[in-house]
């Protein structure tokens, strides 16, 4: 059942994906093909596909129960929020914060989780800013 | 070695809490940063490297500008990152050339125009060629145009830039001014890079090649390709003398790529000041005039305000241009 | 007799303290940003630049160092790849596929050292390659037009079927799904914007980089969260790392291997546009193609030693029109030919004439850090291992925020940062699925120059779409794609249900 949503969902993408190319909105001036071809024809590709694996399923893959499900969005969640508050605290703060909570899910205690979070940020901003010099996140205190 | 870049950084950054009021007399930045809009190694990049190192080496800087690179839209991300963000910031400048206007101009920064940042200064400024390839048959400008102008078919145009890029704009020019009436049934494609199409033009690919100085050098003094016109106002100096420019064939055709820099719109007097003064004084050293000579990069010397009056020019040629053969509306 | 003296003269440049030693730097810091997820030998060789200004360092010092970074970055890749199934930079990608199988099977160690060695075969062939055939290559990559390169790409992508076979339709929308994706951005060619929805930061497409570190190093931190209940015990199971020096059996077996897909890895390394990415990935499959008999993507030595070899010669091989004709063959590459109009030398055909002692000391460099990084990767495969004993509950964060660290320190862009760990989603999904991953890759990689290629061979010959079959070259890379790759798949499934068949029949008879 999976394969064949998964179908439906590559058809649908494929058909998104043409209606995108067709507002394309062309220049003045193009070349022969112009902007929309190569991607149509990809799109019939991504349909075809679609189409063969909605009729010839492979066997189900295996679904983690709800808990589990929610535990990856969470990570998701506190990724996506270490990628908005990086330039707002700063890379150091902000890293400790994210790799802490990664710890902590992964089954590390409370303690080893801090313990973790600090050395991965610390140690990241040795070797990533002091020795290889890229301009990372700079924080209200530089860091 | 690494190392000092950072602790001056940590250093000027807490010295920069108690040292708000920048704007005062006798500016110095405490933080020097240049803003390079694309990833490590294009052109941009090397600007600001390349200045930012010797604006150290000549000792008129005491600390090192730190080169971020601030990649996405060609450029127009960090347009809109220092219009909107970083607007009062004096210690920052960002690396420019002539595709900044021409997408400023073609209005390719959605909702940014020229006029949201102060224009700096030149570094210097990469000439248009147009070459064939050694064994063509063409020799001189009007003949290539006259094949274009009969039969625009017979020629493919060879550049690295995409289509209504700055390349492509400069063979329109010359076409322009020789009088072919439709311009766009030149036919252009579009490589990677100078390079590639150069490489192209020697594989047989292409029949013409349009590009700057600095891409045609190496293979120019190989005796690979044959430079027909030179789109510089005179006669350069030193080895590409020997070139003849549009202009003394009769086409009326200019293009230089200029380099230069910009800064945030909200910048101090002082601080722009004093980096127009910094930029002018490298401009003028040996140096820097050892670094044009070897990359093929021709004079362009201007600064603050006459910079700023280029940079305008520059915007309203090409929209002209680019209204007249129908790239924008 | 000639060359060898101009070689000599090279070694005479390239060994002193100062070299050596910058030498050995570089191939330390390249073994390691190729073994970070995210920094890649492009970043790495950018990266360094800056130290080089630094040390104040002359024009044949600076290449030492930053080649020694490209070659370095080109070994560590396979380490990740290896122990942790995340491919390090994106030519590694293709070692992940039998390299992280054997490190299951108890044979990390064996695993990395047949791949140092193959790497270093790669690499010292392709440097003799470089040596005595540059000015031959060129030619061979001037025999490519438009149309032989789009020719090219459609034969990398008939491949794929070979490389992933358990659903061909699954490869297939991997494949279209990455070209897709490559169309995001403003179009090269016309320099509209497409697929962008008015999203300024999505004009210049998306990164593959920030690709490959979503689907691969954060789909793994996922499916890390997701397993952490179910198997906790399974986890603490003792980590076999096998031997750490292979068998002499698995080199004898590997050295047709090695030798075919460094041919095959150079060749692709000289074209301007294929690269190392499309060196390992042609090596593996075509020696999958010729060797397999079932296990290949299970953990066969060949399958590690064929990429590694492939994308070590082609590192070496892209640097042979990057020097002879300016023109960048890969993403590095580009950097180091910046690096060399910085120090005021000019790249192209005069290059080998005008500045001798440049290029051969380069050359010498390139023998002298291919042996240093042999002799530092072998020794070190016991330490490398030791990653598989850190526990992933400590592993994982490093791994999630190196990824992050790597990405934003490039491009300096959150923007960049949630389309990653979006990728990282959709490459926990698509593993669900058992979608394959790699042939997304190769379309973010691939799909821009393939397109553009297809549109200027058709605008050269004004329209006429024909011109993509028009040349000899372009007919027989079609041939050898479609003969080679896309009939054995159809007729091939055809072939072997009517063998099942058969069989089926005449036990029933």
């Amino acid at each position: 059942m999976s394969d064949r949503i998964f179908g439906v969902i590559g058809l649908l993408l494929s058909v998104f994906y043409i209606w995108a190319a067709l507002i394309i909105e062309e220049s003045f001036l193009s070349d022969a093909v112009g902007p929309k071809a190569f991607p149509i024809i990809i799109a019939c590709v991504l349909g075809l596909s679609s189409i063969v694996i909605a009729l010839r399923p492979d066997p189900e893959p295996v679904w983690p129960p709800l808990g589990q499900l929610a535990e990856i969005a969470a990570a998701a969640v506190v990724m996506f929020l270490y990628s908005m508050l990086l330039p707002e605290i700063g890379f150091i703060f902000a890293t400790i914060l994210a790799a802490t909570y990664l710890a902590w899910r992964l089954g590390s205690t409370l303690l080893g989780s801090v313990l973790t979070g600090l050395g991965t940020s610390i140690g990241i901003y040795v070797i990533f800013h002091l020795v290889l010099g890229l301009s990372l996140a700079r924080g209200p205190f530089g860091f | 070695m690494t190392m000092t870049t950072p602790r001056l950084t940590l250093a000027a950054a807490v010295l920069g809490l108690s040292a708000l009021s920048a704007g005062a007399q006798g500016f110095t930045p405490e933080n020097p940063e240049c803003i390079a809009p694309a990833n490590p190694g294009g052109g941009w990049d090397f600007t600001c490297r390349q200045v930012g190192k010797q604006l150290q080496d000549l000792g008129l800087l005491d600390q090192t500008v730190q080169v971020v690179n601030l990649a996405g839209g060609g450029g127009g991300v960090a347009y809109a990152e220092v219009v909107n963000k970083r607007n009062d910031d004096n210690d920052l400048i960002v690396a420019a050339s002539s595709a900044t206007s021409t997408r400023l101009a073609q209005g390719a920064f959605p909702g940014n125009t020229m006029d949201q940042v102060r224009w700096l200064a030149s570094v210097g400024a990469d000439y248009g060629v147009i070459a064939v390839a050694a064994d063509s048959e063409i020799e001189t400008l009007p003949q290539l145009l006259d094949i274009m102008k009969n039969d625009p078919r017979a020629i493919s145009v060879a550049g690295g830039s995409a289509v209504g890029g700055w390349d492509h704009l400069k063979v329109l020019i010359a076409a322009d001014a020789y009088g072919i009436e439709d311009v766009r049934t030149v036919k252009y494609i579009a490589f990677d890079g100078g390079g590639e199409a150069v490489t192209q033009l020697l594989a047989g690919s292409v029949q013409a090649f349009t590009g700057d100085i600095s891409e045609a050098k190496g293979f120019v003094d190989s005796g690979d390709i044959k430079v027909i016109a030179v789109l510089a106002p005179e006669r350069l100096e030193g080895e590409f003398s020997k070139f003849p420019t549009a202009r003394e064939q009769g086409v009326e055709a200019v293009g230089a790529n200029w380099r230069g820099f910009y800064a945030p719109g909200g910048m101090s007097d002082a601080a722009y000041d004093y980096w127009v003064d910094k930029i002018a004084t490298l401009y003028a050293s040996d140096e820097w005039k050892a670094t044009m000579e070897a990359n093929g990069i021709a004079p362009l010397d201007l600064q603050g305000a006459e910079f700023q009056a280029f940079v305008a020019d520059s915007v309203n040629q090409i929209q002209t241009i680019s209204k007249e053969i129908g790239i924008i509306r | 007799m000639d060359t060898l003296s101009s070689l000599a003269d090279g070694f005479a440049i390239a060994i002193t303290w100062e070299n050596m030693l910058l030498a050995l730097l570089g191939c330390f810091l390249g073994t390691i940003m190729g073994a970070l997820p995210g920094l890649g030998p492009s970043n790495g060789v950018a990266i360094l630049i800056p130290l080089a200004f630094t040390l104040g360092l002359g024009a044949t010092p600076s290449l030492i160092l930053l080649t020694s970074v490209y070659y370095g970055a080109m070994y560590g890749g396979r380490i990740s790849s290896i122990l942790l199934n995340i491919p390090g930079d994106e030519p590694a990608m293709m070692t992940c596929l039998d390299g992280y199988p054997m490190a299951q099977k108890g044979q990390a160690g064996e695993a990395l050292a047949i791949s140092g060695i193959a790497s270093f075969v790669g690499s010292f062939f392709a440097t003799w390659g470089l040596i005595f055939l540059a000015p031959q290559l060129v030619k061979i990559a001037l025999l490519f037009g438009p149309a032989e390169y789009f020719a090219l790409f459609a034969l990398a992508f008939a491949t794929l079927g070979g490389v992933s076979s358990t659903n061909q339709a699954k490869s297939a929308f991997a494949a279209a799904l990455g070209l897709g994706l490559a169309m995001i951005g403003v179009d090269t060619q016309t320099g509209v914007p497409r697929f962008t929805f008015g999203e300024v930061h999505l004009y210049d497409g998306l990164d593959f980089l920030v690709a490959i570190v979503g689907l691969f190093a954060l789909s793994e931190v996922f499916i890390f969260l997701e397993h952490r209940h179910g198997n906790a015990d399974a986890a603490k199971k003792a980590v076999v790392i096998g031997r750490l020096t292979p068998p002499m059996s698995m080199i004898k077996q590997c050295t047709p291997t090695m030798l075919r897909a460094t041919f095959l890895g150079f060749l692709a390394g000289v074209l301007p546009g294929a690269g190392a990415s499309l060196g390992s990935f042609i090596s593996y499959s075509m020696e999958k193609k010729l060797v397999d008999k079932g296990t290949f993507g299970k953990g066969d030595p060949r399958g590690v030693a064929a990429p590694e070899a492939g994308n070590n010669a082609a590192a070496g091989g892209a640097l042979v029109p990057m020097l002879a004709l300016g023109v960048p063959g890969s993403g590095t590459t580009a950097v180091l030919l910046a690096v060399l109009l910085s120090l005021n030398i000019t790249p192209g055909p005069l290059l080998f004439t005008q500045n001798p002692d440049v290029v051969w000391g380069l050359i010498a460099a390139l023998f002298i850090a291919n042996f240093m990084l042999l002799a530092m990767n072998i020794p070190m495969v016991g330490l490398f291992t030791r990653i598989l004993m850190v526990p992933p509950k400590v592993l994982m964060p490093i791994v999630a925020m190196v990824s992050f660290v790597g990405i934003y320190g490039i491009s300096g862009s959150t923007f960049d940062l949630q389309v990653m760990i979006g990728f990282g989603l959709l490459g926990w999904v698509l593993r669900k699925f058992d979608v394959p991953l790699v042939p997304i890759i190769l379309g973010t990689l691939l799909g821009n120059a393939m397109e553009s290629n297809m549109r200027r061979a058709i605008t050269i010959d004004n329209g006429d779409w024909w011109t993509l079959v028009d040349s000899p070259l372009a007919l027989t890379l079609w041939a050898i794609a479609i003969i080679g790759f896309i009939l054995p798949v159809l007729v091939g499934k055809v072939i072997k249900s009517k063998m099942r068949r058969d069989d089926e029949s005449s036990l029933s008879d």
